[in-house]
C-alpha cells in the first residue's frame, strides 16, 4: 500500500483559532501539522511547513481573529502559498468566518468589492477548495473560480432549540429583512412561529428605529442571525421583543465576531443568551459574558474535511450535524 | 498633472504630500478607516473613472493591515473604472521573502506581486528592491528606482574628506550593493563579515578573497567557511597560504575596474575538509542549510587567487566587540550537538562541487538579516568577525539596503572602529525600518557617527526627534518625477545617473 501512502489528508493550523484546529484534528484522528509561523520584527509574517507535503491533501484552517483580520488573512494566503511551493497536490482553505464577507457589492459609487478581491487573492496564492461556514451572502461563492463548499450552522441551531425549548413556547425572530430567508428555514424544521423585524440603518454599524412584524406575545423570542458584531442591532431588537411582550429573548448566531463594545451592549441588553458556533476565537470573552454559549462546530467542519478528501457527498451536513 | 490622481495611504501621508507639491497638485481625496471587527474600509471620494490613478503605500508598523489597505484601495479604483493604476511603494513589504529559505518556506513576495495583480495593478514604481530579481515576480513593468545618486550626492556635498572614506559592507549578501555606490564615487571598499565560532577552532590559517571574476561577485562566503574549518592558533593572523603568494593585493575593488586576474587554480587547500560528511559534524544546523546555499550560488569556476592583504579579525560577544583575553562564553556544546537530520540538506552540500553553477550569485542570497540577529544574540556563542580591508583613520560608510535590527550594524561599527580604527563611521541605508529599539541602540553606540536613511519608510517623529545622529534624505522629488514621467510617457533612465555636481 505504499503507493496509497501520499495523499493523506494534512491539517495546517494558522494561528488565529488553534482551538478549533485541534478540535478538527482529534475528531479526524490526525494530528495538526507541525509549522513555524512567526513574525519579524518589522511585522512580516513568517511561515514554514515543518513536514512534508509533497502530493498531500493539504487543508489550511484559519479563522479570523477579531480586530487581527488582516494578521490573518495574510497569514493564510502566505500559508497556502507556502504548501503550493511545497508541491501539495491539493490546498483547500478552511474559512469558518469568511473576512470581508460583509464587503461584497458595489454599494455606493467606487465602494470596494472586497470580498471578491480576498476571493481573488486565496485563488492567486493558490487555493483549489474553499470551505467556509454561513457565508454573509451565498452570491460570494459566485466570486470563486474554484469550488465553494458553504456549510451552514443552521443543523447545530435546529438541535440545540430542540434540546432546549419545545417548539410551541418559542417564536423564531430575524433582526432585519435580509435574514428573513434564515429565520423562515429555521421555523419550517421546527414547526414555530415566525417573526421580523425591520429596521432602518442610517449607517453601518448604526441601528435606527425598529418595527416588529408578528406575534411575540407570552413566547420565548429566539432571534438568528449571521454574525454578531456590535451587538447593537440584537440589543435593540431584543429590548422592541420584550415591549412587545417576549416571555424571554435570546439570540443564535453563527459568528460571534463582538467587536467594539459588544460585551457591555450585551451585559446591558435584556437578552437572556446569546448562543454562537465556534468559528470566531471568543478569547476572553466568554468570562466577561456570562451570557455568551457556544455550540462546537468542528465535527460539521471535520465531517465536511474528511468528505471533501475522500471524495463523498458534503450535502448530507447541509440538513444534519455530526454527534 | 491633468487627469492623473494620487491616493495616499494611511502609512505615509506626509511622503505622498511632498511628492503632490513637486507636481503641484492636491493629494485625491479618500476615507481610509477600520470596521469594529477590523477589517479594513477604503471610500474614495473622487471620480477616479478614466483616470491615472497612483496610490502611495509605504510600510507600517501593521504591515498586513497597510498591505490589505493598498489592495483594497487599487481593487476600488478598479471598480471606479479608472484608466491604469500605479501603486508607488517606496518600501515594499516582504521583500526580504524572495526565496525559498528553508524547504517548504513561502516565497511571500511572489505571493504578494500576484496579490497586487490580481487587485488591479497595471504598473509598479518602487524604491531599492531587496533583490532586484523581484522585477520577474511581476506580469506588469516595474520601475525599480534607486536611491544611490540621491545618497551619494549626499555624500558629495555633506561629509569631509569623503574622498578618503571606505565603503563597507557589513555583510557578504549585500556586497554588490555596496561595490555599487562605491563604483559611483570612486571609492575603495571593504567588507565585515560575521561567523560562528566554535570551542577553540579559531582563527583562519588560510583566507581568500575571491573579489571578482567577470560578474565581480565577491566569494566571501569562503572565508568564513575557512574559519569554520581550520583549527590553528588565533596568533597565525595573517593567512597562511598567502605566504606562498607574497604579493600584497588590495582586498578592495577599485572603483575603476581595473583588470584583475581571473586565471590560477582554485587554491582551496581544505576542500576535503568541506565534504557533507564533515560539514554535518562541524556545521552548526541553525543557519547551515543557508549558508551552503549560499555558498553554492557564490561559488563561481572563476576562482582566483587574489588574497586579502588587510584582513582584520575581532571577537564578537552578545552582539559588542572584546578584548582577545575575554573569556569565552559557554561555548555552544549543547547547539553543537544538534547535526542536520534532514537528508535535503546533503544535496545542498553536494550541490557545491557541481563545476558550474549557470545563474552565478547575487547580493541577496545572504542570510535575512533576521536570522543574522538571531544568530548575533544568542550569548552562548561566540562569533569571529572578520574585517577585510584597511580602513585605518579613514571615514567609513556602512551601506545595506535596510536598517531593521541594529546589532549587525552596530557589531560593523565596533568592529571598523575598534579593529580597524576608522576614524568617523556613517550607517547609510534606503529603508528606515527601524524594529522595536533600534534607533534608540543605533543612537546609543558610540562607533557611530551618523545614520543617514531615507524617508521611503514612515519614521516615527518623535523616534527621529531624539535621535542627533540620524539624517533622513528626502526621496519625494525621485518618486514625484518618476509620476510625472511615468504619466508623460517619458524615459525613466535619466533618475538612475549619478548627478555630476
Amino acid at each position: 500500500m505504499s503507493a496509497e501512502m501520499a495523499n493523506e489528508i494534512k491539517l495546517i493550523s494558522g494561528r488565529s483559532h488553534p482551538e478549533l484546529s485541534d478540535k478538527i484534528a482529534k475528531r479526524l484522528g490526525i494530528e495538526v501539522a507541525r509549522t513555524i509561523s512567526l513574525n519579524y520584527s518589522n511585522q512580516e509574517t513568517s511561515f514554514t511547513v515543518g513536514e512534508s507535503v509533497r502530493d498531500e491533501d493539504v487543508f489550511v484552517i484559519q479563522s479570523t481573529a477579531t480586530g487581527d483580520v488582516n494578521e490573518g488573512l495574510m497569514e493564510l494566503l502566505i500559508i497556502i502559498s507556502a504548501c503550493r511551493t511545497a508541491s501539495a497536490r491539493r490546498i483547500t482553505a478552511v474559512i469558518p468566518n469568511f473576512p470581508y464577507a460583509r464587503q461584497d457589492k458595489k454599494d455606493k459609487s467606487r465602494a470596494p468589492i472586497s470580498a471578491r478581491l480576498v476571493a481573488n487573492m486565496l485563488q492567486t496564492a493558490g487555493a483549489n477548495h474553499i470551505v467556509t461556514v454561513d457565508l454573509h451572502a451565498s452570491q460570494i461563492q459566485g466570486f470563486f473560480s474554484v469550488p465553494v463548499d458553504n456549510l451552514y450552522a443552521e443543523p447545530s441551531f435546529l438541535r440545540y432549540i430542540r434540546e432546549n425549548f419545545t417548539s410551541d413556547e418559542c417564536v423564531i425572530v430575524s433582526p432585519d429583512a435580509g435574514g428573513a430567508k434564515r429565520a423562515t428555514s429555521i421555523a419550517d424544521h421546527l414547526n414555530t412561529a415566525f417573526a421580523l423585524i425591520h429596521k432602518e440603518r442610517p449607517r453601518p454599524n448604526v441601528v435606527g428605529r425598529m418595527v416588529l412584524v408578528g406575534n411575540v406575545d407570552d413566547k420565548i423570542a429566539i432571534l438568528v442571525d449571521d454574525m454578531a458584531d456590535t451587538c447593537g442591532t440584537l440589543a435593540k431588537a431584543a429590548a422592541v421583543l420584550k415591549e412587545n411582550g417576549a416571555k424571554s429573548v435570546l439570540a443564535l448566531v453563527t459568528h460571534g465576531i463582538l467587536s467594539g463594545g459588544a460585551i457591555e451592549t450585551l451585559n446591558n441588553s435584556v437578552l437572556t443568551a446569546l448562543v454562537v458556533t465556534n468559528t470566531v476565537p471568543l478569547g476572553d470573552k466568554l468570562e466577561r459574558c456570562p451570557k455568551i454559549k457556544v455550540i462546537d462546530i468542528s465535527p460539521t467542519i471535520a465531517e465536511a474535511i474528511r468528505r471533501t478528501h475522500n471524495g463523498e457527498s458534503v450535502s448530507y451536513l447541509f440538513t444534519h450535524a455530526p454527534v | 498633472m491633468r487627469g492623473t490622481l494620487i491616493f495616499a495611504g494611511s502609512s505615509c501621508p506626509t511622503l505622498t504630500g511632498k511628492i503632490c507639491e513637486n507636481l503641484g497638485m492636491a493629494p485625491a481625496d479618500a476615507e481610509l478607516t477600520q470596521f469594529s471587527n477590523g477589517e479594513t474600509s477604503v471610500r474614495i471620494l473622487t471620480s477616479v473613472r478614466e483616470k491615472d490613478v497612483f496610490v502611495v503605500q509605504s510600510g507600517s508598523p501593521k504591515i498586513n493591515d497597510t498591505i490589505m489597505e493598498l489592495l483594497i484601495m487599487i481593487s476600488a479604483c478598479k471598480g471606479g473604472s479608472a484608466n491604469k493604476i500605479t501603486a508607488v511603494l517606496p518600501y515594499f513589504p516582504y521583500s526580504r521573502q524572495s526565496k525559498k529559505k528553508s524547504h517548504r518556506g513561502a516565497i511571500t513576495a511572489r505571493m504578494l506581486a500576484n496579490l497586487l495583480g490580481v487587485a488591479g495593478v497595471k504598473h509598479v514604481i518602487t524604491v531599492d528592491l531587496h533583490a532586484s530579481q523581484m522585477q520577474g515576480f511581476f506580469k506588469c513593468p516595474v520601475d525599480n528606482l534607486h536611491a544611490e545618486p540621491l545618497i551619494a550626492r549626499w555624500i558629495r556635498h555633506n561629509v569631509p574628506n569623503w574622498k578618503e572614506a571606505v565603503v563597507v559592507s557589513k555583510n557578504a549578501g549585500g556586497t554588490k550593493r555596496v561595490t555599487s555606490l562605491a563604483d559611483a564615487l570612486k571609492l575603495n571598499f571593504g567588507m565585515v563579515t560575521t561567523d560562528k565560532k566554535r570551542g577553540t577552532n579559531m582563527t583562519a590559517s588560510m583566507i581568500m578573497n575571491h573579489l571578482d571574476g567577470i560578474e565581480r561577485h565577491p566569494l566571501l562566503d569562503s572565508i568564513s567557511n575557512q574559519v569554520r574549518t581550520n583549527s590553528s592558533g588565533p596568533e597565525n593572523g595573517i593567512p597562511s597560504a598567502d605566504s606562498g603568494h607574497s604579493r600584497p593585493s588590495r582586498p578592495v575593488v577599485d572603483a575603476q575596474g581595473s583588470p584583475r586576474r581571473a586565471n590560477g587554480p582554485p587554491l582551496r587547500t581544505s576542500n576535503n575538509a568541506r565534504s557533507p560528511l564533515t560539514r554535518a559534524q562541524t556545521t552548526l544546523s541553525q543557519s547551515s542549510a543557508i549558508d551552503e546555499l549560499d555558498e553554492a550560488e557564490l561559488d563561481g569556476p572563476e576562482y582566483n587567487d587574489r588574497r586579502a592583504h588587510e584582513v582584520t579579525h575581532g571577537r564578537l560577544v552578545q552582539g559588542h566587540i572584546v578584548p582577545d583575553d575575554f573569556p569565552s562564553p559557554a561555548t555552544s556544546a549543547a547547539d553543537a550537538s544538534i547535526t542536520e537530520e534532514d537528508p535535503m540538506t546533503m544535496s545542498h552540500a553536494s550541490s557545491f562541487f557541481a563545476p558550474t553553477h549557470a545563474l552565478g550569485g547575487t547580493g541577496a542570497d545572504a542570510p535575512s538579516s533576521d536570522e543574522e540577529e538571531e544568530i548575533l544574540k544568542n550569548p552562548k556563542v561566540e562569533h569571529m568577525i572578520t574585517l577585510v580591508g584597511d580602513v585605518k583613520n579613514r571615514t567609513v560608510f556602512i551601506v545595506d539596503d535596510m536598517i531593521d535590527k541594529p546589532g549587525s550594524w552596530i557589531a560593523a561599527a565596533e568592529t571598523v572602529v575598534k579593529r580597524g580604527f576608522a576614524k568617523k563611521v556613517y550607517c547609510i541605508a534606503t529603508h528606515a525600518v527601524f524594529g522595536a529599539d533600534c534607533l534608540e541602540q543605533m543612537q546609543a553606540c558610540d562607533c557611530i557617527d551618523a545614520i543617514v536613511v531615507t524617508n521611503s519608510y514612515p519614521i516615527r517623529e518623535d523616534k527621529a526627534r531624539n535621535a542627533s545622529k540620524l539624517v533622513v534624505l528626502d526621496l519625494s522629488f525621485l518618486l514625484a518625477e518618476a509620476i510625472r514621467r511615468n504619466h508623460y510617457g517619458e524615459s525613466m533612465s535619466p533618475l538612475f545617473l549619478h548627478m555630476g555636481d
